[in-house]
């Protein structure tokens, strides 16, 4: 098996960064953290189903991953960049058939039954297999987990798997959800996935609708003096800028997952006893996509294509709609990710002149109002700046005679329009990579996916040489050759332009000072809070 | 002429009146003044208001020209205050002759629809009918409409029930005309007046009722909308609180402006009544 050479950190810290760092005052600084208190923090959604083995959404992690632990978690300076938390060590075969997990020895379930390797098995084949959004992909061609004893599960697949793909798709993929719990009733219907039981260091207290979600502390939880923490409030506030003012009235510590809107951030940073803090959430990149409806015949047009892309001021995007806390993007892997990004892609200069041009030669002529055609522009409601950048694309647009119409939808009808009904002619989508391309990237751009999957490639491209490359890459099993491919497949994307990738961004959190050991890991919004404290 | 005389009375009216002047002038003027698209990035984002003559108003989170919205703004709240007024009128005193002077069971049947539509909420009704259609701005105005016409059917049938009974009507009749064309030739011209008084706070509700539509995201988004500027200003409220400040003012003034105006044509036609 051969290895990454470079470190996680070392290429965070020498890429570009990300995330632009404004003040970072004492994270990290060591001190001895504190027992007991109660955090409270703000929660923007309110997810039903708190089952992180079926829900793979950060929305869902962020409560539930307290609750429900993963066979191991990210981390920024663990092997292959992870640490352990269920399983103790994890080995791939070389013919790519087989993964051997060893689990954590002394676990038990929040209701007093010991974790064993049965759980794993269970959870694996009976729930991220065929039910889990992501798990569905990756583990598709996973035929049996054989548990020789209790701390041991062994992955066996029926078609050569990626270890590397395994490795990264832990952290949000491996929920282990308890058996003895989940084996009676269907799945879907279990009041567990409501009120959750896991192994993690807080027990599911409560949920009042509307209110908030409490968690309690796992006394007898295997950390070692964990949790610091006696207890966790998620404080529902749907209303986005009510964070702001809810973390300066002391009502709530911390408000993750930039619930605090961006433009405050630079005022919330001068009040005192908060912290504006940009780490913590490097494995959760967001992508700030154009989606393209290729049974339009002008979108056919690659030339059309590259003139939308030189029409696109990628700099204004990040300094005004972003302020700042995001990068450009250069193809479908953001730049933070230390695996596989490469630079080395064509790229598409903000050039207006250059775009007319182009849709000169692709006999586009503007008619007599300035206008060459016009097209229907549907923006993801989901997040403010995606909404705003369908406003900045129609101005784009209309600089190069495409008279863009947006439509506004709520989400559940941006769904069904953009990824079932396919009425769109451009979409703006933030899809999120998840460390490894074949867990959520190249669905964007694999042809044969039916109609209705979420975030997929529903705008009709087809590229055999595109597709062939994803199938050679899903089954290499050497890193560093199924590295390179992934390498060839940013290339193959940029030049053929099957989706426009604009910027990617991730969150912000604000804290107040005395919330302790925040950001240490890549996932740390989502991840398992055990060693967090509070000073006061 | 001397109705003219009798409307200006009123510092009411003659306020109510100026604005509402001041408000025309701006919209028609909107496209020769803002050349090209009201939506333009013209400067650099979040600029504050009286700081670059250029753009006296500032500019948003986009770097776009305030005051080019605003005057935009007003277009689209005008156009859609009177195009919903007007349809809601319209309907309502159609209706309500209708059920006045037809009576029986027309009159039950059309007067239980009537109650059917006040008994909802007339801006529920049309955040459902915007949020299943679609938002553009002729679903917009057609769903206040639907929740505004109940008002003018209700007065109009109570005047028709009063004018079906005066002489000439009874003449009308005698002389052999058709029922529907003495409804609407004779019945319903001498309705419209008192139809017409409800104009002005039915505009009023219209505009507050597109700029909440707007505010909720449910405005046609390829227009300026003053509910839609006020929504976007809403997250920099604590560093630009001028972007919902602005249109939230001219929101104020308009409505007001249409409110006075329209009590001053209330105030002189009872004045022109109790002369004559």
């Amino acid at each position: 098996m051969s290895e990454l050479t470079i470190s996680r950190r070392g290429l965070l810290a020498g890429s570009a960064l990300l995330l632009a760092s404004t003040a970072l005052p004492a994270i990290g600084f060591a001190q001895t953290p504190k027992k007991g208190g109660r955090l409270i923090v703000a929660a923007d959604s309110e997810p039903r189903n708190l089952n992180p083995a079926i829900v793979a959404s950060n929305g869902v992690f962020f409560i539930s991953s307290k609750i429900v632990e993963t066979l191991a978690e990210a981390s920024f300076d663990g092997k292959d960049g992870l640490q352990p938390r269920l399983a103790l060590s994890w080995e791939g075969a070389a013919d790519g058939l087989s993964v051997t997990f060893k689990l954590r020895d002394g676990v038990k379930w929040h209701d007093g039954k010991p974790f064993t390797s049965a759980d794993v098995a269970f959870s694996a084949l009976q729930i991220w297999k065929p039910l889990q959004n992501l798990g569905r992909t990756v583990f598709k061609d996973l035929a049996a987990v054989d548990t020789p004893d209790d701390l041991t599960a062994v992955f066996k697949f029926a078609k050569p798997t990626p270890f590397q793909l395994i490795r990264n798709a832990l952290p949000a993929l491996s929920s282990v959800v308890p058996k003895h719990l989940y084996e009676v009733g269907k799945i879907e219907d279990n009041p567990a996935n409501n009120a959750p039981v896991g192994t993690g260091p807080f027990k599911f207290a409560e949920y009042k609708a509307g209110q908030y979600y409490r968690l309690t502390r796992n006394d007898a939880y295997w950390g070692k003096d964990e949790p610091y923490l006696d207890e966790i409030v998620y404080q529902v506030l749907p209303d986005r800028t009510s964070a702001a003012a809810a973390l300066e009235a002391e009502e709530i510590q911390l408000a993750a997952f930039s619930a605090v809107p961006l433009a405050d951030l630079d005022r919330i940073s001068k009040v005192p006893g908060l912290k504006v803090i940009t780490k913590g959430y490097e494995g959760l990149t967001y992508q700030l996509v154009v989606e393209i409806n290729h049974r339009r015949k002008e979108l056919a047009d690659l030339k059309v294509r590259q003139a939308i892309a030189h029409a696109i001021d990628k700099d204004f995007v990040v300094k005004t709609i972003f302020l700042g806390y995001a990068a450009t993007a250069t193809g479908p892997v953001p730049k933070n990710d230390p695996q596989f990004y490469t630079a080395d892609v064509p790229t598409y200069s903000f050039d207006v002149a250059k775009a007319n041009a182009l849709l000169d030669e692709a006999g586009y002529k503007r008619a007599d109002d300035g206008k060459r055609f016009a097209l229907k522009l549907l923006p993801a409601p989901y997040f403010n700046e995606t909404k705003q950048f369908g406003d900045y694309l129609r101005q784009a647009l209309a600089a190069i005679g495409i008279d863009a119409q947006i439509v506004n939808n709520d989400s559940a009808a941006h769904i069904r329009a953009v990824y079932t009904d396919h009425a769109f002619d451009l979409a703006v989508g933030p899809p999120v990579f998840r460390g490894d391309p074949a867990i959520s990237t190249t669905i964007l751009v694999q042809s044969g996916i039916p109609d209705g999957v979420p975030f997929s490639n529903q705008g009709g491209y087809k590229n055999a040489e595109l597709d062939a490359l994803i199938a050679k890459a899903s089954e290499t099993l050497d890193t560093a050759t199924r590295t390179e491919l992934y390498k060839d497949f940013q290339k193959k994307v940029a030049a053929d332009l099957p989706l426009i990738n604009v910027a990617e961004w991730s969150f912000i959190s604000v804290a107040r000072d005395t919330v302790g050991n925040i950001a240490n890991n890549p996932r740390w919004a989502v991840s398992n809070w055990a060693d967090t404290y509070l000073e006061s | 002429m001397s109705r003219l005389c009798h409307f200006f009375r009123t510092p009411e009216a003659i306020a109510g009146a100026s604005i509402l002047a001041l408000l025309v002038v701006v919209a028609l003027a909107a496209p020769l003044l803002f050349s090209g698209d009201s939506q333009a990035i013209a400067g650099p984002a979040l600029l504050p208001p009286f700081q670059d003559w250029s753009l006296p108003l500032g500019t948003d989170r986009l770097g776009r020209d305030v005051l080019a919205e605003l005057f935009h703004g007003a277009r689209t709240s005008l156009a859609v205050g009177l195009a919903a007024a007007a349809a809601a009128l319209l309907i309502g005193s159609i209706i309500g002759t209708l059920a006045g002077f037809a009576g029986g069971l027309v009159d039950e049947v059309l007067m239980r629809i009537t109650d059917a539509f006040q008994t909802v909420p007339s801006f529920l009704l049309a955040l459902a009918f915007v949020s299943i259609v679609g938002p553009s701005l002729g679903v917009v105005v057609a769903a206040i409409a639907l929740g505004a016409w109940t008002g003018p059917a209700r007065v109009a049938r109570a005047e028709v029930l009063s004018i079906r009974e005066r002489d000439y009507v009874a003449g009308a009749r005698v002389l052999g005309m058709h029922p529907l064309e003495i409804a609407f030739r004779e019945v319903l011209p001498n309705v419209l007046p008192s139809v017409l008084a409800l104009s002005s706070v039915i505009v009023a509700a219209a505009i507050l009722t597109e700029a909440a539509l707007s505010f909720l995201g449910l405005g046609d988004p390829n227009r300026v909308t003053w509910g839609g500027m006020i929504a976007e200003g809403r997250t920099v409220l604590r560093t630009a609180p001028f972007l919902s400040v602005v249109p939230g003012i001219a929101l104020v003034l308009t409505v007001l402006g249409v409110y006075l105006a329209g009590e001053g044509v209330v105030e002189s036609a009872a004045a022109r009544r109790s002369l004559s």
